[in-house]
């Protein structure tokens, strides 16, 4: 696994330079697609008293604020469900900071800094959202093939295996079905516990379109993510798995919204509700019920660009545990 | 630096000379060999307050087939020199069924003797727990507030000594460590990259402690600390206005079954790497805890009986709250799970008691400290193998060879219903053998 050269011979590599054109147009067509569906953008908070707990095995990064210890974002989640207090459908392009687990740094699919497209909207299901991100996906790979053929050409990017992301459906697994099929492989996948970043790398090795995993089991993810009522133990989640061996480009869910519920789950998760005072507040006197998602902006580019590494995706690459500029 | 700790109601001085003195302080004195007469002594016990464990008697069979396989496997007759006390514990290898605990909140461990006590306990390669809020209270270590107190030293100190292939270090969480984010720090640290390469980082989800079942951590502050940290834990100026002094009290959680079975889910999906244990307080359902435990992948599981802690604890709950360790360990039933139990260990019956009541190894807290406060070089050192020279004693005595062999027909004076039936429930080859000598 390579490493990030200095940010000269990085920024001013062809490469890098056709990436980033790529990766503007990914930004620009998502901006333009949800603009045009009434979603209204907003700016994501950095710091905040809490944030996203669900990121496995990741640290927080403290922030001393006038005393008080906060943390910066490793995702917005809890603000994209405020949000909806102002608005039925938004989207940020949110920067998220996570001290991932150094053996991280070997899987090709993480940095410790870098962007979400997050999509939250109020009242939809899991199947409205799932609609809206298979549309959105598909509309920026359209694009990108349309608009960045030189880019993709300067890449060596095979655009035919791209291009069959469009040919239908994304096709849809249960997270049950994930692990036996793993497990027929030959690959040891806990039941309990999310798709591990090697089961992952093998089911996306054996795709030739982006499918989605769904029915997650509870204790794998976050507490907002909203629980079966038809099949206790399981989430009404998924998450977005790109073919060709890249592996997940997105989470997303159903939320929960009863305030019991939220509390219960919070303990779950083996922390002290304390910390969520001004989530819970808000969950307490009702937040809307909603489903959404958060698209890995950098993991996307590293796809559509047929990357090796995704910090190949970013101008300015933290991979896990490496000091960098 | 030494002999600054006590320790009220623990055989005190008996763990000073054993961490002077070695295994020669398992035995009569020296000098009175040849001149003074033994026998029936209650030396052992004396220093101690009597508890359940306490009354509980190590039974040797007269005849042995277990010393019969020992001796065709040998090919001579076999001594108490031919115990094998090596063990797993919770994913670990250790080579005698011990482990260090953790010692509280209070700031006991924290400082030399708690790295004195990781030194010595990773050159014996003994799996140890590190806990005491160490993170909230004294740092991590990472930027600038590197000192001698933090969990990064004691981490680093342990690793320093430690063998290849034994030993481990389980961090431990409570709700109030979480804010810290305690685990996920450690996960990610290159300190601890060695011990999660190989296999020997494990994190304990801590439910409440042996000395204040139902209760969270406490500890007495300076006003100004106290209201540092108010945000975290409820400072209370329960010592009046003549003194700066305040108690603070964290909270113990809040758990049911679903909670604690997805808190060790949870544990298991964010951190796949780490070994997960589970330090349980003697609750009276301490049987259906410990059963959600490792049936939801727990490693082991921590029995933290009334007699354990640091002794910072009301006066009420010392005395009256909580089960013993002996009745927590006859209520569950580990059969291959791994237990550990832990509540006034310090020396080989105890330990080898607890062990024919089902656990896989012992925990020592306060014996730990004293010894290290006794010798910081070699008193912990000195104190492991005088244990170990007792259990091997013992186990010989008792026609066994290994540690999983004990079983409760090598007890005396368990309550009926705890006494080992004639048909084993445990079908265990090897239980089976030992039934047939059940008295």
């Amino acid at each position: 696994m390579t490493l990030p050269p200095d940010p000269r011979t990085h920024l001013a590599s062809g490469t890098t330079r056709a990436v980033l054109r790529i990766q503007h147009r990914i930004l620009d067509t998502v901006r333009a697609h949800l603009t045009g569906l009434g979603f209204t953008e907003l700016l994501p908070p950095i710091i905040g008293p809490v944030t996203d707990p669900g990121a496995r095995g990741a640290k927080q990064v403290d922030v001393d604020y006038y005393g008080h210890r906060y943390k910066l974002m490793t995702s917005a989640i809890l603000y994209k469900q405020a949000a909806l207090f102002a608005f039925d459908k938004i989207f940020f392009i949110a920067p998220n900071i996570r001290l991932e687990p150094l053996e991280t740094a070997r899987t090709g699919r993480h940095l410790a800094e870098f962007h979400q497209i997050d999509v939250e909207v109020a009242g939809a299901s899991r199947s409205d959202i799932l609609e809206l991100l298979e549309s959105l996906i598909s509309r920026v790979i359209e694009q990108t093939l349309h608009a960045e053929a030189a880019a993709l050409g300067e890449l060596g990017r095979d655009t035919a295996a791209l291009g069959k992301a469009l040919l239908s459906p994304f096709g849809r697994r249960t997270h049950g079905e994930a692990v036996d099929r793993l497990r027929q492989r030959g690959h040891d996948q806990s039941s309990d516990a999310e798709i591990d970043w090697q089961g992952e790398v093998l089911l996306a090795a054996e795709a030739e379109q982006p499918f989605l995993i769904t029915d997650y089991p509870k204790g794998s993810r976050g507490f907002y993510d909203r629980e079966s009522e038809q099949l206790p133990g399981f989430l009404r989640n998924f998450d977005l798995i790109a073919p060709e061996g890249y592996g997940e480009l997105c989470s997303g869910s159903e939320r929960e919204n009863d305030y019991r519920k939220i509390v219960t789950r919070i303990r779950e998760t083996g922390e002290n509700p304390a910390k969520y005072e001004w989530y819970l507040k808000a969950a307490r006197e009702g937040i809307p019920a909603s489903a959404g998602f958060g698209i890995g902006l950098e993991r996307l580019t590293r796809y559509i660009a047929g990357l090796d590494s995704v910090w190949q995706a970013s101008a300015y690459p933290k991979v896990p545990g490496v000091p960098s500029p | 630096m030494t002999g600054k700790l006590t320790a009220a109601g623990f055989p005190e001085g008996l763990v000073r000379a054993r961490a002077r003195s070695g295994p020669a302080a398992a035995l009569p004195a020296l000098e009175d060999y040849a001149l003074a007469m033994f026998g029936g002594s209650d030396t052992l016990s004396r220093e101690t307050a009597h508890d359940m464990m306490d009354t509980l008697r190590l039974v040797p069979p007269i005849l042995m087939p277990r010393r019969l396989e020992k001796l065709i496997d040998l090919g001579r007759e076999p001594l108490y020199t031919d115990v094998a006390l090596d063990t797993g514990v919770g994913g670990f290898n250790s080579p005698l069924p011990l482990v260090i605990s953790a010692l509280g909140s209070t700031n006991l461990a924290g400082g030399h003797i708690g790295n004195a006590v990781a030194r010595q306990a990773g050159r014996r390669g003994v799996p140890m727990v590190i806990g005491e809020n160490v993170v909230p209270s004294s740092g991590y270590g990472r930027l600038g507030d590197a000192d001698h107190r933090s969990l990064r030293t004691r981490i680093s100190a342990y690793c320093a000594e430690l063998p290849d292939g034994l030993g481990g270090v389980a961090v431990q969480q409570s709700t109030e460590d979480a804010d810290a984010e305690v685990w996920n720090l450690v996960y990610s640290d290159p300190t601890t990259l060695p011990l999660l390469e190989s296999g020997r980082l494990a994190f304990e989800l801590k439910l409440g402690q042996g000395a204040k079942p139902g209760l969270g951590g406490m500890s007495v502050v300076d006003a100004p600390d106290g209201a540092a940290t108010e945000g975290q834990f409820t400072v209370d100026p329960v010592f009046g206005t003549g003194t700066s002094r305040m108690l603070r009290s964290a909270t113990p959680g809040t758990f049911t079954q679903e909670i604690l079975h997805r808190q060790i889910i949870l544990m298991r999906n964010n951190f796949p790497r780490a070994r997960i244990w589970v330090k349980l307080p003697p609750g009276r359902d301490i049987a259906t805890a410990a059963g959600i435990a490792w049936a939801a992948g727990a490693d082991a599981v921590t029995i933290d009986g009334a007699e354990a802690g640091t002794g910072w604890a009301p006066l009420s709950f010392m005395d009256h709250v909580g089960l013993p360790l002996a009745e927590c360990l006859m209520r569950i039933a580990p059969g291959d799970a791994c237990c550990i139990a832990s509540g006034r260990m310090w020396e080989g019956t105890r330990a080898v008691k607890a062990l024919a009541l089902g656990a896989r190894a012992v925990g020592l807290g306060r014996a730990a400290f004293l010894a290290a406060d006794e010798d910081p070089e070699r008193g912990l050192l000195n104190l492991l193998d005088c244990c170990a020279f007792e259990m091997r004693l013992l186990l010989s005595a008792l026609g066994k060879y290994t540690v999983a062999e004990v079983g409760r027909e090598d007890l005396w004076g368990l309550p009926p219903a705890a006494a080992p039936v004639s048909t084993p429930a445990n079908p265990q080859p090897i239980r089976t053998i030992d039934s047939e000598e059940t008295p």
